[in-house]
């Protein structure tokens, strides 16, 4: 990969779904590039297909038409299971609700995509505990999500998405469920993420305050891009 | 309690389960954890479906043991090299007569083994006799009208008893390799002695002498049983001991060993003086030892084809009491029936449960499904939990079912041409537990499958929402 | 009451997976223990004392299987009365059992016939279940018994043994006798039983059975048949009740003509019950251990099941709670939506149970001794429904205590 390159590449994409006969068309001939450990952040209001390239670009759903390339790997026309492989080892997701397991402890819920690489226990553990490190939860590794607050548990969260070392991670409305306090702590977080550990973060919000943290933003609306905000660095 | 016999066997099925178990978390490389505290957090259902797999299981054991305790008695009973020798037509000794001198001609055969100039053979003369019982004791269960409810009818009032005449009791037992309990004797030459009279009832001098007998360990517990004994200070009649049957006193002189043999139900008495006392003169069949089962089939063939002094119909003892195994197979069919039904019942039960499991835990599945886990591992992962309810739920079962071993109980045992009352003792085995397990593990695998079949099918982002 | 049945509903309906599962289940379950009770109330009728209208059997005192002369038989017939005032039974019937088989060299199961060697007439008087006939299927009986009586050399056939044998009725075949060695019949079919619980058995008149051990001692030099002495098995009477029943008792037992071999009286259903102690502890097992265990099980199904939904919906109970539905509203919305599932499946396989085992397969086969089939009694329409409405109540009981005991705060904070 030239160094030049973008990490994401996005060309001339359409999304469509069929509901009935009708065609509901969700994104349409779509173009974009990510360079790599560029911290991104895409609004755009309800139904605006944002989510959707979010997905797409994460390689949890395929497009109608068009290529996406992630690295030197078009995902676009990757398999289900190739797909499941490549998720594992390259991109780390992060949501709204967290999604942790419920019954297993933050350690465990943290291991959980390790144990499909081929790692020894002692790997792993050294891997979890410096994900745990880094969101700042090593006194917590024990507790349950029930016995966490919203911003550990997102930071939980975060720390399964980055155990795997992805190159990408994708954020659904990260702080869409926290309060402004922990919000602001999850965003310190992420940008810290790409600049120590130059990630490349893509991150769907509805917050301009969480957008303004972006080094670049983009505007969606009915399936396309409409315009473009840079944060000045 | 298992049985000392419990071999490599019995743990076949469980380990089987457990390297299923292995192998699917090796394939799956889902941790344990998350499946033991999912099954922790559903306690309740988890408890349920437990207690209903150990029914299964424990039901299943109790009635194996059951069936397994008349295969014992049946493959168990015919000693191999002796050959029974009844008369043409008879597949049966109750049905067999010998005439006299036929049964002096037949002992001089050769293949017959021989300790000087007597021929090792016993002479025998089976009855079936119906024995008048003593009032049941209150406590048990009344036969009417299914749990009892309508007023205790009046108890059954007699059973068959089965006893063997033989001429002399030393040598029988020489051919069945039976021996009796320490402080035990066999019946005299005159098979009759004094009494010890009754308490409270005088010895009068002109009554006449009890009939001496000796007995099966298992009949002797019987009686003990029928006459209200306590089981804990008297668990079996024992030398000394007298019963009433046909109008005469009956005394134990010996009880004998006979622990999975059909022996065990029977009473061993005087032919001389109880053939003719129930109008059987005759003998109803002759048991040779010879050298060996070779000798055996050999003079078994003779007697059948070449004798012509008298038709008689000689089958190795071995086969003669496999031949009794018709019922044991028809209860074995009857089980199996109840089982299927019972095992489909109980499937649906866990069936429940983890769709239940798998609605709680859509996300989960989302959440599994995109960091990269496959549907396979999906699958596993749900089966695994159905499966270590069954296995955990089996191993309960077992164990309780195991408590029924070495209970005994009373049951027929036959084939076409009859059959014989027996006292069987409930064995579970090493097959009764690979059976039981087997069948909790399939529940477990039939009832899981499914649900995580659906698990498998929800789409990712669909689960996430 | 009725605005609450649309609830209920609803609540079934939401998860028609669960209410299926829960429905086949418990049907099974159900199923199973009706068979059971079945055969368990079978036998508990037969061996129940009727006041009136009696039968008694007579039997050899000691040895079994029964064997006794042919010439105890008028006079056990009429229950060894002599004077003019002595009790007399109202009916009598003899019994005398042969087994043969068509094919002597290769006997099975199949090809054997087991008959009642007995008086032709007798068959619509005193053979159970065939005397209590009535109408149209009586007077076709009737018929066929009549030429039993015409043709001594006759035999009437159950339908499965037909079956068996593969002949037809009008045939004739020869019986090769097994428990009468060397007494072979040549019977004439010369009918069938009614569809009933002689569907394997066979009638053949006494009469020719008591001839052929004749015609063997003529063979014989003069040698009677071993069997010749003691060919009559069971002598029935038929009293018309138990007063009747112990002057009959007292007149046989105390009579010496019997004493040779000596016989015993008792009623059928205490024979029946004496026959029946040898499987004492296998029907101990089915009542107390089976049938149980069967229903306990059926109610840890229904109680997970029920369970289950009662969790999950742990918010909607909250907010009928905040809605100001009752406590015990709660409670009982939950116990009556799993009455109704118990309660209608329990039903639902009580007759299908019914319906199947009698209609369809026309009975259960399980030959322990001489009942060969067994049928479920109507009263199972109502053991279904009732094991339903028990193991529904026990089951569900807990879970609907939960659903009542509800704390609106703790549901809804765990949401938040």
């Amino acid at each position: 990969m030239p160094a030049d390159s973008a990490l994401v590449r996005v060309s001339g994409i359409h999304k469509f779904f069929t509901r009935g006969s009708e065609r509901v068309d969700v994104l349409q001939n779509l173009s974009l590039e990510v360079p790599a450990a560029q911290f991104l952040g895409l609004m755009g209001p309800s139904g605006s297909g944002k989510t959707t390239l979010l997905n797409l670009i994460a390689g949890l759903d395929s497009p109608s038409e068009g290529e996406i390339w992630v690295g030197d790997q078009e995902i676009s026309r990757m398999s289900e299971a190739q797909l499941a492989r490549w998720r594992t080892r390259s991109v780390g997701f992060v949501f709204q609700f967290y999604h942790l397991m419920s019954v297993l402890s933050a350690y465990r819920n943290v291991e959980l995509p390790l144990l499909l690489l081929p790692l020894s226990a002692a790997e792993r553990k050294r891997q979890v505990l410096t994900a745990l490190e880094i969101v700042g939860l090593a006194d917590r590794i024990h507790h349950k999500p029930g016995q966490l607050s919203g911003g550990q548990q997102q930071r939980v969260g975060i720390a399964r998405a980055i155990v795997t070392d992805p190159t990408l991670i994708v954020a659904d409305e990260p702080t869409g469920d926290l309060d402004a306090k922990s919000a602001e702590e999850i965003l310190d977080l992420l940008q810290e993420l790409r600049t120590s550990l130059g990630k490349t973060i893509i991150m769907v919000t509805h917050d301009p305050r969480a957008a303004s943290r972006a080094d670049r933003v983009l505007h969606l609306d009915k399936g396309r891009l409409v315009n473009e905000t840079r944060a000045e660095v | 309690m298992l049985p000392s016999s419990l071999q490599l066997d019995a743990i076949r099925a469980p380990l089987f389960g457990c390297g299923l178990v292995a192998l699917l978390l090796l394939s799956g490389r889902i941790p344990l954890s998350y499946n033991l505290y999912n099954l922790l957090v559903r306690w309740r259902a988890t408890v349920l479906t437990l207690a209903a797999f150990a029914m299964v299981t424990g039901l299943l054991v109790v009635m194996l043991a059951f069936v397994n305790g008349m295969y014992v008695l049946t493959l168990g009973s015919g000693r191999p090299g002796n050959l029974i020798v009844m008369s043409e037509g008879s597949t049966d000794e109750s049905f067999s007569n010998l005439g006299y001198s036929d049964v002096g001609d037949i002992e001089n055969q050769s293949g017959i083994l021989r300790e000087g100039d007597r021929p090792l053979l016993s002479r025998e003369t089976y009855l079936i006799l119906t024995q008048p019982l003593p009032p049941r004791a209150a406590e048990e269960p009344s036969f009417r009208n299914l749990y009892g409810l309508a007023p205790p009818a009046k108890p059954p009032s007699r059973r068959f008893l089965q006893v063997r005449c033989l001429d002399d009791p030393l040598l029988s037992a020489r051919v069945h390799k039976l021996e009796l309990f320490e402080g035990g004797r066999w019946f005299s030459e005159a098979g009759v002695s004094a009494a010890k009279p009754r308490a409270g009832a005088a010895a009068t001098a002109n009554e006449p002498l009890a009939i001496e007998v000796v007995m099966g360990e298992g009949i002797a517990k019987q009686m003990a049983r029928d006459r209200g004994e306590d089981p804990r200070t008297k668990p079996r009649l024992d030398v000394g001991d007298t019963f009433e049957l046909g109008n005469r006193t009956w005394v134990i002189t010996g009880v004998m060993r006979s622990e999975g043999l059909t022996f065990d139900s029977e009473v061993w008495a005087k032919r001389s003086l109880v053939g003719p006392m129930f109008g059987k003169e005759t003998y109803s069949s002759l048991v040779a030892l010879t050298g060996g089962e070779d000798e055996a089939r050999k003079l078994k063939e003779f007697l059948n084809n070449d004798y012509k002094k008298a038709a008689v119909n000689a089958t190795l003892e071995t086969d003669y009491y496999k031949s009794l195994n018709e019922t044991n197979k028809q209860f074995l069919v009857a089980i199996v029936f109840l089982t299927a039904f019972f095992a489909v019942g109980g499937v649906f039960g866990v069936m429940n449960t983890m769709f239940a499991a798998i609605s709680q835990r859509t996300r989960d599945i989302g959440v599994l499904r995109l960091l990269g886990f496959t549907r396979w591992q999906v699958l596993v992962s749900f089966l695994l939990e159905s499966i270590m309810i069954a296995l955990i739920g089996g191993a309960i079962g077992c164990a309780l079912g195991s408590l029924s071993d070495g209970t005994t109980a009373n049951s027929i045992v036959g084939g076409q041409g009859g059959g014989k009352f027996v006292v069987l003792r409930l064995t579970v085995d090493a097959a009764t537990i690979y059976s039981a397990m087997l069948l909790a593990l399939s529940m477990g695998i039939v009832g899981g499958l499914l649900p995580a079949l659906k698990a498998i099918r929800l789409k990712i982002l669909n689960s996430l929402r | 009451m009725w605005k609450f049945a649309l609830l209920v509903l609803q609540n079934l309906g939401r998860n028609p997976l669960r209410t299926t599962l829960t429905v086949l289940g418990t049907m099974v379950l159900v199923a199973v223990v009706t068979l059971v009770w079945s055969i368990l109330d079978f036998l508990d009728k037969q061996t129940a004392e009727k006041s009136n209208n009696l039968k008694a059997i007579i039997t050899e005192r000691w040895r079994a299987p029964s064997q006794m002369p042919y010439s105890y038989v008028r006079g056990l017939s009429e229950a060894g009365a002599t004077e003019p005032d002595d009790f007399r039974p109202l009916d009598s019937m003899t019994w005398a059992f042969y087994g043969g088989t068509i094919d002597p060299k290769n006997r099975t199961r199949e090809n054997s016939v087991f008959a009642f060697c007995m008086e032709p007439e007798k068959l619509l008087t005193m053979m159970d279940e065939l005397d209590e006939m009535q109408g149209e299927p009586k007077a076709e009986f009737a018929a066929t018994v009549e030429k039993l009586k015409q043709n001594r050399r006759g035999i009437i056939v159950g339908r499965e043994l037909l079956a068996n044998l593969n002949k037809r009725v009008g045939e004739r075949m020869v019986l090769y006798g097994f428990n009468y060695k060397d007494i072979n019949l040549e019977v004439e079919i010369v009918g069938l039983f009614p569809d009933s619980r002689y569907n394997k058995s066979s009638a053949i008149n006494i009469e020719y059975l008591l001839s052929a051990l004749d015609s063997y001692k003529r063979e014989h030099n003069g040698t009677p048949h071993p069997l010749a002495a003691n060919p009559v098995n069971i002598v029935w009477l038929r009293v018309p009740d138990m007063a009747g029943y112990q002057r009959a008792s007292d007149q046989i037992l105390n009579s010496p003509s019997f004493s040779n071999p000596a016989v015993k009286i008792e009623t059928l259903a205490s024979g029946v019950g004496a026959f029946l102690e040898s499987f004492r502890d296998i029907i101990f097992g089915m009542r107390f251990l089976l049938a149980p265990a069967i229903i306990a099980t059926l109610a840890l199904v229904i109680s997970n099941a029920i369970g289950i939904s009662v969790r999950e919906r742990q918010m909607e109970f909250a907010v009928m709670k905040v809605l100001g539905f009752r406590p015990n509203q709660l409670l009982g919305l939950v116990l009556v939506e799993s009455l109704l599932v118990g309660t209608l499946a329990g039903f639902a396989s009580a007759a299908l149970t019914y319906f199947i085992t009698n209609d369809y397969f026309g009975g259960i086969n399980i030959q322990i001794a001489f009942f060969s089939k067994f049928y479920i009694p109507q009263a199972a329409l109502w053991w279904g429904p009732l094991m339903g409405v028990g193991t529904a109540l026990a089951g569900s009981f807990l879970p609907a205590w939960t659903a009542r005991s509800v704390k609106v705060s703790d549901v809804f904070a765990k949401v938040a």
